[in-house]
């Protein structure tokens, strides 16, 4: 069973991609902001990272390039998600280290192509 | 390598279940970021240079607008765009943050509100659009009105907005067939053709995003040239953070960092953020039901425990009493537990203050500072609910009325910027919280002025009551000050719904004022609703419970102790350290018999039982409710219990006497006694002016206060003299009595006083010591014998009967019992026949014309006489509108002389009345009252009045006449 990482500060939309996730047999985690996310990297590292841009603590963009930095980090499948949808916004999180982008809001079939798309499911 | 961008089109369909779950969910958390986004956004506005706390609003809101697109809400979705669009030039600095930037955020945030009310009802969101506030909002983040006035509030309420179709674009323009390309000819609006719907501004189509997705760099081709200018490529992702969210502003700043450096940093940030997490991680969310439920449980648990505790109390030695203690430590401890879980920081009542400060600050023209002490302290939930609004009305009224403009806070030598503090602190089981502003304070004036013009107190009540006192008026119905009205306050309905608010709740508020430097209005509320310590109370063999935060003290009186019951105008009242407590009998309020009185005859009915039973040894139970004192009268008082408050079965709800009921520990069920619907109840009697209506006013007039002195002389028959009247009381010896000329005389001060008697068969004590009253003029003296001085009570003088006895005006009743008002003219001139002839020195060569308007018989039988003598002609009326009527008859005197209160129209008015028109224009009035302050002066100069005297001033008055008629002269 893969493993994926929920990184985002609102709780509706960890619920909402945790149904959706569980539904695609992933075992789900869940991170409130980037730190709280790095911290769960350390310990267990998952298989796909679905991570929100703006957060507290830290945001998205700077756990990405923590989490490429780190023993491992580079292994998982981050998907960017998120409102923030401009050319900046996407240079910036690919050169991070994004494998995709995906703009919120999402639904099932939108995650399912994804993962599809990057060999998660 | 990377692919098509997806989005998802704003429907429901996410792919998720439960969506009713979902929207309660989102609901939660939006609502309580809003409510940090309005405080935050208020101490932006104070620095726009925090950068954190704009960061932090902008991520709340974007948060809002993130999750809207999952659940399908297109309305919440523009607006929350709209408003961050403008955050995001804030942030960006591309926006001077502007006080009418920060105003329509704030409105923005408002319309979010409304829409999400709306949602929480009917589970959709309402209909129509927010099309201005979001152009403004546009027009903002495009620079355009960035120091225009503020747009007026109503055009931002959603429900004013004209009703359009949820999809604006479909109505306002020709549909576009998706197929064709997204931008129209004026260049302004693109439709999406993935997302299928018009794009917000700032917003890039799918085409262009995917575009420019595939044209970004990837980490692995970051060293060509970023197509996208602005983007330093960066080959080392790692950098060193702090905990603080900075967006991608370290692009600039933080690129260089070794990455080990960062590390290390990250490493200790990792460790204090572990323990973050595991609390973060350990706290449950749970509905407020569950907890409630919780909460009636334990109650039920406490009063079961409570009744094992008294089963087993009464046996000796049951096996029960080990573990049972032990279930009563548990249970207290459950019991605090459980309470614990139903407490919040009052500072969730307080959050939306800021905000309201703020604006009331712009809307005033006032500089205010809120300070907030003491927010984490914790109370029950259900109260802290209950407290909101009177909190925040508190707080409108210290800005609006508490706080001056700058200008008149500079002229007073105080600091332009006013501020007004919130205090809250635990103080026994109750908590206190403090509203202060350094402010004008109360305008007592004022309050007075309207005290009196609403008729709640008469100018002699107000004379006897301290600032603090009047002060309190604020809370009574109906009760404004503000000079001018304003939005903000002002309108009439307030502090009385402040006060009855937290009535309810088992509070108290009150206030205390000091001119020019400010107000402390101090609510105390209890921790708790649920479990009160109350007084358990018996009347007529049922027990009752009275909450103990409205119990003063406890009073034991009965016939034999220095507490006795008394009875004034067959009202009881209780005389507690000089001042007459009204009282309620218990089993009256409850009207409730006596089933079969032990100790009783048969043949005796059971209200003579009652009777027969008062002022026996009764308990008085002093409440206090608001700034209204008074006294329950029970039979027996038991002790104080912690009850746990049940809610009234619907069907006694409508009695207001009754707060609601508990289970004692012997098993039975007793009522709670709600010791504020006592009061309303009772106020109806029309003794409390709170309730009392226009007439009970007009009574009050009637029933002016004076203090008498009651004693006895002669007969048994209680006598009694206006107080004002008597110089000295004396007791000499009666050795020292001696006759002259007929006539008992005793040195006095060096002088001899004839001392009078109150009739020919009164005698004087043939040993002992002699008590007299000394009635005194500037040279002369006379004493009175009386046989025994009663008491000084205060009542109003109303004679019912005349006398025909001489040296008795008549009789009125005085504390319940029926009093002979002794005539004391007719004692003067007893003692000197020439008392009077002093003043008659002053007599005019004609005798002159005197209307004398007072209600009191009394004081028309002392004057008329007194004027008599001096040589006046004395005509004598009741009121004013007999004082009219003479005036319509033709009559014509030289100088009137009216009393200030009377019932009906008042010596004020008379006198404007007569100075209005022509035929009395120019006769002179002499004002007589009760009372003399300078004000009432004032007032009397300014409506006509020619002097104002004293009224048991005889001289002054007699002095006043003879110099108003001399400068008056001739010209009548």
């Amino acid at each position: 069973m893969k493993s994926c990482l929920v990184v985002d500060d609102s709780r509706v939309i960890r619920k909402v991609a945790r149904q959706i996730l569980e539904d695609l047999s992933f075992e789900t985690f869940e991170a409130v902001d980037g730190q709280e996310a790095l911290n769960i990297c350390r310990t267990k590292m998952p298989d796909a990272i679905l991570l929100d841009w703006n957060m507290p603590v830290m945001n998205g963009i700077d756990f990405l390039r923590h989490l490429r930095s780190e023993k491992g980090g580079m292994s998982p499948v981050v998907v960017f998600c998120t409102t923030e949808n401009d050319i900046k916004h996407i240079t910036e999180a690919i050169q991070a280290g994004a494998n995709e982008y995906i703009m919120k809001p999402f639904d099932r079939e939108i995650i399912e192509t994804k993962f599809l798309e990057v060999g998660l499911v | 390598m990377l692919s098509a961008i997806c989005n998802a089109r704003p429907t429901h369909n996410t792919g998720v279940a439960n969506m009713d779950d979902l929207l309660s969910e989102f609901l939660t958390e939006t609502n309580e970021n809003l409510d940090t986004v309005d405080a935050e956004l208020v101490r932006f506005e104070k620095d726009p240079t925090d950068k954190a706390v704009l960061d932090n609003i902008f991520r709340l809101v974007h948060t809002v607008k993130g999750t809207c697109g999952f659940l399908g809400l297109p309305r919440l979705e523009s607006v929350a765009h709209a408003s961050e669009n403008v955050l995001g030039k804030f942030r960006d600095g591309e926006l001077k943050v502007s006080t009418q930037a920060v105003s329509l955020i704030l409105k923005s945030i408002d319309a979010i509100k409304i829409i999400l009310a709306e949602l929480e009802a009917n589970e959709a969101e309402p209909e129509g659009d927010d099309k201005e506030l979001i152009d403004k909002l546009n027009e903002v983040a495009s620079g355009k009105i960035v120091d225009a006035a503020p747009a007026r509030a109503e055009e931002h309420k959603p429900e004013t907005v004209k009703s359009e179709a949820k999809a604006p674009v479909a109505e306002s323009k020709p549909a576009p067939q998706p197929e064709t390309s997204g931008t129209f000819a004026d260049g302004e609006k693109k439709i999406d053709p993935v997302l299928n719907r018009e794009l917000l501004p700032g917003e890039v189509s799918m085409e262009e995003l995917e575009a420019a997705f595939n044209a970004a760099p990837g980490p692995d081709e970051d060293k060509a040239p970023a197509p996208v200018a602005e983007s330093p490529a960066e080959p080392v992702p790692a950098v060193a953070v702090t905990a603080v969210a900075d967006d991608h502003s370290d692009e600039e700043e933080a690129a260089p960092s070794p990455p080990k450096a960062g590390k290390q940093a990250q490493n200790t940030d990792t460790a204090a953020k572990n323990s973050d997490t595991s609390i973060a991680n350990q706290s449950v969310r749970v509905t407020v039901d569950l907890l409630e439920d919780l909460m009636t449980m334990v109650s039920e648990l406490v009063l079961t425990r409570n009744q094992l505790m008294q089963i087993v109390r009464d046996q000796e030695d049951s096996k029960f009493k080990v573990p049972l203690q032990r279930l009563n430590l548990v249970t207290t401890e459950l019991q605090e537990g459980v309470m614990k879980t139903r407490m919040q920081p009052i500072g969730n009542a307080w959050q939306k203050l800021p905000r309201i400060v703020r604006d009331l600050s712009h809307e005033l023209g006032k500089k205010i500072e809120l300070k907030m002490l003491g927010a984490d302290t914790e109370l029950d939930r259900q109260v802290l609910e209950m407290i909101k609004d009177p909190l925040t009305h508190m707080i409108r009224n210290s800005a609006d009325h508490g706080l001056e403009q700058p200008k008149k806070r500079l002229a007073a030598g105080k600091p332009e910027l006013g501020t007004i503090k919130l205090n809250a602190y635990h103080e026994g089981g109750h908590v206190i919280i403090q509203i202060s502003d350094d402010g004008a304070g109360l305008n007592i004036e004022r309050i007075k002025q309207k005290a009196i013009a609403s008729g709640l107190a008469t100018e002699a009540d107000l004379e006897e009551m301290s600032d603090q006192q009047i002060g309190n008026f604020i809370f009574k119905a109906g009760f404004s000050t503000a000079e001018t009205i304003t939005s903000v306050s002002g309108r009439g309905v307030g502090m009385d719904v402040v006060r009855s608010n937290i009535e309810k709740i088992g509070g108290t508020v009150d206030v205390r004022t000091n001119p020019g430097k400010g107000s402390v209005f101090t609510v105390k509320i209890p921790l708790t609703l649920a479990i009160v310590s109350a007084l358990v109370v018996e009347s007529y063999g049922e027990r009752f419970a009275i909450p103990q935060i409205s119990v003063i003290e406890l009073v034991r009186a009965s016939d034999n102790s220095e507490h006795k019951i008394e009875e004034l105008k067959s009202s009881p009242v209780l005389r507690l350290r000089d001042q007459l407590l009204p009282l309620v009998y218990l089993s009256d309020v409850l009207r409730m018999k006596r089933k079969s009185p032990a100790g009783l005859s048969a043949n005796e009915t059971p209200e003579m039982g009652a009777q027969t039973q008062r002022g026996k040894d009764d308990y008085v139970v002093v409440t206090q409710v608001g700034d209204f004192r008074f006294g329950i009268v029970v039979e027996r008082v038991f002790d104080t219990e912690e009850i746990v408050v049940k809610p009234v079965a619907p069907i006694l709800r409508h009695i207001s006497v009754f707060s609601g009921n508990t289970i004692l520990g012997d098993g039975s069920v007793i009522m709670i006694l709600d010791p504020n619907g006592i009061a309303n109840m009772y106020g109806n009697g029309a003794i409390d002016p709170d309730e009392a209506g226009a007439e009970a006013v007009s009574s009050e007039f009637a029933e002016e206060k004076t203090s008498l002195l009651i004693f006895k002389a002669g007969d048994d028959t209680p006598k009694a003299v206006p107080l004002s009247l008597i110089a000295r009381l004396e007791e000499l010896d009666v050795s020292c009595v001696e006759s002259s000329n007929g006539r008992d005389v005793i040195q006095y001060r060096g002088q001899l006083m004839p001392l009078v008697r109150m009739s020919d068969t009164h005698q004087l004590r043939t040993e002992g010591r002699q008590q007299m009253l000394v009635f005194a003029d500037e040279t002369r003296t006379m004493g009175l014998a009386v046989d025994s001085i009663v008491d000084i009570v205060e009542d109003s003088l109303k004679i019912e009967l005349t006398s025909d006895i001489t040296g008795v005006a008549g009789t009125a009743v005085i504390a319940g019992r029926a009093t002979e008002i002794i005539d004391v003219s007719h004692y003067l001139v007893a003692a000197f026949p020439d008392w009077f002839e002093e003043s008659r020195k002053s007599r005019v060569k004609r005798p002159r014309s005197v209307l004398l308007i007072d209600d009191s018989p009394f004081f028309r039988n002392m004057l008329a006489p007194v004027l008599g003598t001096a040589g006046y002609k004395v005509t004598a009326v009741e009121n004013a509108d007999q004082a009219l009527a003479l005036r319509e008859g033709g009559a014509l005197f030289d100088v009137i002389v009216s009393d200030i209160q009377m019932p009906g129209m008042s010596g004020f008015e008379l006198a404007s009345m007569i100075k209005a028109d022509q035929r009395w224009q120019k006769t002179p009035i002499v004002a007589i009252s009760a009372h003399g302050t300078p004000e009432d002066f004032e007032r009397g100069r300014s409506v006509g009045f020619s002097d104002y005297v004293v009224k048991m001033d005889r001289g002054a008055l007699l002095r006043s006449l003879s110099e108003t008629l001399s400068v008056y002269g001739e010209a009548v």
